[in-house]
């Protein structure tokens, strides 16, 4: 299996929509002229809420759902007319879609006995494979005498046994718990590298998403809205919607005072803080949003001038870091303090003052609600 | 759900309330009264005589080469329409769920197969008859043929398929559509094509529910009356219209307890098979979140349009049929004089004006007795805590599993003498249709009262409610659905059947249904195709009525409501 002697493809999807006639809404773009580059042996995800289109694109790409307009290709070759069964992909579904009357073995080998391999080089291809996802000894048993997990395997056996040209995952870890997922995730990711298979994996947890990509789509209502490593997505966000979407964030409104080479000046509820921030186009004067991740937040003793002023309403102990909830000027800021004791620490209804530094911090131009 | 496998909570609730346990000895002593005393009068006169027992009856049925003949048709027959049936009712439910038809083409459908189960179970052999028959539209003025003989095993073949493939639709359908969408678009992610898809995907996960629509048919076929009565014949005699003619003919109780006898037992073996092997082997395809069907169509155009053709053709020729009864009725003798008439209809509502009535009041009051009969088991059934709890499900199930044949004999044996002579009365029929047709309710009880969560009941208690408060005040209103799905099947079938009452009828009670078979025999087929169009029109209009009724009670109560079918 490890050594594929074929070149990993790439996938392209070019200006692809999907609408969908609703009842009551009327036309609904799924998706909106979309398009992305998978690169070869790339593992990608996309990632979004419910309804942002990531499914309906991982579909297209499959070939499991048409696209309405556009194109799409796997490798030099445009797909976009041919059926699912005629695309070489390997398909993991979010309820692993087992062939419920067939063994184990015969789950897997159906690709196989499908694209009419002797014999002996099914039972060979089907008992590696087996042994690779550590399902040596499985071949007889149904599915339904497997757990949640052993499934999952099957069903990326039967996957990746067919040598497919992309790897394709729909939410395949959200019918575990947790522990396992975080332990799939992880086989997921070493397999994918060591086939080399081009791979498409689509989740809503950004966690998960953050663990195993090499990139990330992040889409919201039909339409990319930022593309990145997991770094880049959290450090950098370039819309609200990811700075909200990834990690946790605090949104505060401010105001341009003043600009100067790489610093800028901003004027937070009637305190000035100095932040370093290369764009060009903020002008004095101009509203942004600054996203102030939690744990950039530190508390400090009240009264301290030029910080933001506010009084615990929240304290949550939770192990390796303490959360707190600070009411300032009627509106919340989360703060997350790491290592604390919590001894010691602000109690609720105590008064805080909000240290904020002045580098790491993004700021985001206000964006139309 | 099994005694032992339910919580004890609540153990001893139900029989250690006096107005529970009441409500049981009340509907014990009715089933051991309507469905145990019967079948054990049957079985007596079978095989006790002078108190001594003995094998002779059973054994000259068995000797007697009519009848044996009569029992090896029977299987065969059953046999047959089991598999053709099967493969019809595959048809459309495949057309249904795979064929990517809009909702409207699938309610036509739906339409075409509700037909069959609403009608008398004869309107498709006298339609054979007027388009077959010696006059037939089809052999006589078509082909010209003459001297043709409908009768036989073809045409009962046939016209049992046609009646009875709705049982495999209604069995098939449900079971393709709750095949996870992912797992065929697994096969094709594969690699498959479409055919494959279906031959190794599909069909496997649809083997249960082949097997339980042929044991359908087959039970079905085998305790079918009307048909073979009308198109079997002479050449082809089969089990049930034997034994109806040894006693109405031979006025031989004891050779009639024999045949039935003899027809008891394959029924009672498939029925058996059905419940205890096939009923609980299915395949469980949705293990987590269902997925989204694919949007790529399951079949290829053309064979979509096979599919179509196929089942337009089938309910074209089932349109014609009925098409056929209507003109029928309003012609002045079908076949010979096509003048239009209304005279049928008028013949049918003065001097057939008494068997309607009989009818209307017997279903009338049969109807909102089955129905409440059907709920209180079926609540019992489902919740109750009781020794015996078993025995009640499978007592109540004994009449709606045995062939109509079997139960109207029984009854008539049972019935006819004292202590409890009921025959000749009104009562006899209504409890013959109550006890062989609520079962339908009792399902549809036991299968709502799955859905709705105990804890409910148990916070009516809480509040300091007796049972018999909780039961009205909270499970009743939820058991509406049920009650009415239970009370409408009572009603089409006190309207509809004939195979265990046609030995019940007297000149005090009588039925549209015999009459119509009298008319049959007397050949005025007029009157008998005004009296089936009258049933259908009656039933149908019922049905609309109570689904009306159940759709507005759905809108103001919403939540967990079963759906109402004919079956």
């Amino acid at each position: 299996m490890a050594d594929r002697s074929e070149a990993p493809v790439g996938i392209r999807l070019e200006a692809v929509s999907v609408r969908f006639r609703h009842a009551v809404a009327g036309d609904v773009d799924a998706v909106r002229s979309l398009n992305l580059t998978v690169e070869p042996g790339e593992l990608l995800t996309l990632l979004g809420p419910s309804g942002c289109g990531k499914t309906t694109t991982l579909r297209m790409i499959a070939g499991f759902q048409a696209p309405s307009s556009g194109r799409v290709c796997i490798g030099e070759r445009d797909v976009t007319n041919s059926m699912a069964n005629a695309r070489n992909i390997g398909f993991v579904f979010q309820n692993y879609a087992l062939f419920p009357h067939l063994s184990v073995f015969e789950n897997v080998a159906y690709g196989l006995r499908v694209r009419e391999l002797p014999r002996q080089a099914i039972t060979e291809r089907v008992e590696e494979v087996l042994a690779l996802v550590g399902l040596a000894r499985y071949g007889r048993q149904l599915p339904h005498q497997l757990s949640g997990g052993e499934q999952q395997r099957v069903a990326l056996a039967r996957a990746i046994v067919i040598r497919p040209s992309v790897l394709l995952f729909d939410e395949p870890l959200s019918n575990l718990d947790a522990k396992l997922r975080v332990q799939m995730r992880l086989e997921i990711q070493r397999l994918q590298k060591r086939l080399g298979t081009t791979a498409v994996y689509v989740t809503h947890d950004q966690e998960e998403a953050m663990a195993i990509s090499d990139r990330i789509v992040v889409m919201n209502r039909g339409e990319i809205v930022q593309q990145g490593s997991a770094e880049t997505l959290y450090r950098r966000p370039t819309n609200q919607f990811v700075a909200q979407f990834i990690g946790r964030s605090n949104l505060l409104s401010a105001r341009i005072v003043e600009t100067a080479g790489d610093r800028i000046v901003l004027d937070i509820q009637g305190t000035r803080h100095a932040v370093r921030h290369r764009a060009a186009s903020l002008a004095p004067g101009a509203s942004v949003q600054l996203v102030v991740r939690p744990e950039a937040v530190t508390l400090v003793a009240a009264g301290q001038p030029g910080m933001l002023q506010g009084a615990v309403t929240a304290k949550i102990y939770l192990g390796d870091k303490i959360e707190y909830h600070v009411e300032v000027a009627s509106r919340e800021i989360e703060a997350v303090t790491y290592n604390a004791v919590a001894r010691g620490s602000p109690e609720v209804g105590e008064h805080v003052g909000l240290r904020l530094p002045d580098d790491g911090l993004t700021v985001l131009p206000v964006e139309a609600p | 759900m099994s005694i032992a496998a339910s919580p004890p909570r609540g153990a001893g609730r139900l029989s250690a309330d006096p107005a529970t346990l009441a409500t049981l000895l009340v509907l014990a002593a009715l089933l051991a009264l309507f469905v145990v005393f019967p079948l054990v009068v049957l079985l007596w006169r079978t095989f006790v005589q002078d108190g001594q027992f003995t094998v002779a009856p059973v054994l000259a049925v068995l000797l007697q080469p009519h009848h044996r003949a009569a029992f090896v048709n029977s299987l065969w027959l059953a046999t047959l329409v089991g598999v053709l049936g099967t493969l019809l009712g595959f048809l459309f439910a495949v057309t249904a769920t795979r064929a990517g038809l809009s909702e409207r083409a699938v309610r036509l459908l739906d339409a075409a197969t509700l037909l069959s189960l609403v009608s008398p179970p004869f309107t498709t052999s006298i339609s054979f008859l007027f388009s077959f028959g010696p006059r037939g539209l089809v052999t006589y003025h078509l082909l010209g043929l003459s001297g043709v003989s409908v009768y036989g095993l073809t045409s009962t073949l046939c016209a049992e398929v046609l009646t009875y493939f709705p049982l495999a639709y209604l069995t098939l359908r449900p079971m393709l559509a709750s095949i996870d969408g992912s797992i065929e678009d697994a096969a094709f992610s594969l690699g498959a094509s479409r055919w494959r898809m279906f031959r190794t995907v599909t069909m496997p996960l649809a083997i249960p529910g082949f097997a339980n629509a042929f044991l359908l048919l087959f039970a079905a076929s085998l305790a079918d009356f009307a048909t073979p009565l009308i198109l079997a014949g002479n050449q082809f005699p089969v089990l049930p219209t034997e034994a109806y003619l040894q006693i109405t003919g031979l006025f031989d109780m004891t050779g009639g307890a024999a045949l039935s006898f003899v027809l008891l037992v394959p029924a009672t073996a498939v029925y058996l098979l059905q419940r205890y092997w096939v009923g609980r082997r299915h395949f469980v395809t949705v293990t987590g979140k269902a997925g989204a069907r694919s949007a790529i169509p399951r079949v290829s155009p053309a064979a979509k349009l096979s599919l179509v053709l196929a089942c337009v053709a089938v309910a074209s020729f089932m349109a014609f049929l009925y098409a056929l009864l209507f003109y029928a009725s309003i012609v002045v003798a079908f076949g010979a004089n096509d003048a239009l008439t209304l005279n049928h209809y008028h013949v049918i509502f003065t001097e057939g004006l008494k068997a309607i009535g009989d009818t209307l009041i017997i279903a009338g009051i049969g109807m909102p007795l089955g129905g409440l009969y059907g709920v209180l088991v079926g609540y019992l059934i489902g919740r109750g805590r009781f020794v015996g709890r078993q025995l009640l499900e499978v007592v109540s199930m004994i009449n709606y599993a045995l062939p109509g044949t079997i139960v109207g004999i029984a009854y008539l044996i049972a019935f006819n003498d004292p202590p409890i002579a009921l025959t000749g009365t009104a009562l006899i029929i209504i409890a013959c249709y109550v006890f062989r047709y609520s079962p339908s309710g009792i399902r549809a009880t036991v299968a709502l009262l799955s859905q709705i969560d105990r804890s409910i009941e148990e916070a009516s208690q809480s509040l300091g409610a007796r049972s018999t408060t909780t039961f009205r005040r909270i499970m009743l209103p939820l058991l509406v659905p049920a009650f009415f799905a239970g009370l409408g099947v009572v009603f089409i079938r006190s309207m509809t059947a004939i195979s265990a009452t046609i030995f019940l009828v007297s000149v005090g009670w009588t039925l549209i249904t015999v009459r119509i078979l009298e008319n049959m025999t007397e050949l005025s087929l007029g009157p008998a195709a005004a009296f089936s169009v009258f049933v259908i029109v009656v039933v149908l209009a019922v049905l609309g009525a109570v689904n009306a009724l159940l759709r507005r009670y759905r809108a103001t109560v919403g939540g967990a409501a079963a759906g109402f079918t004919a079956a």
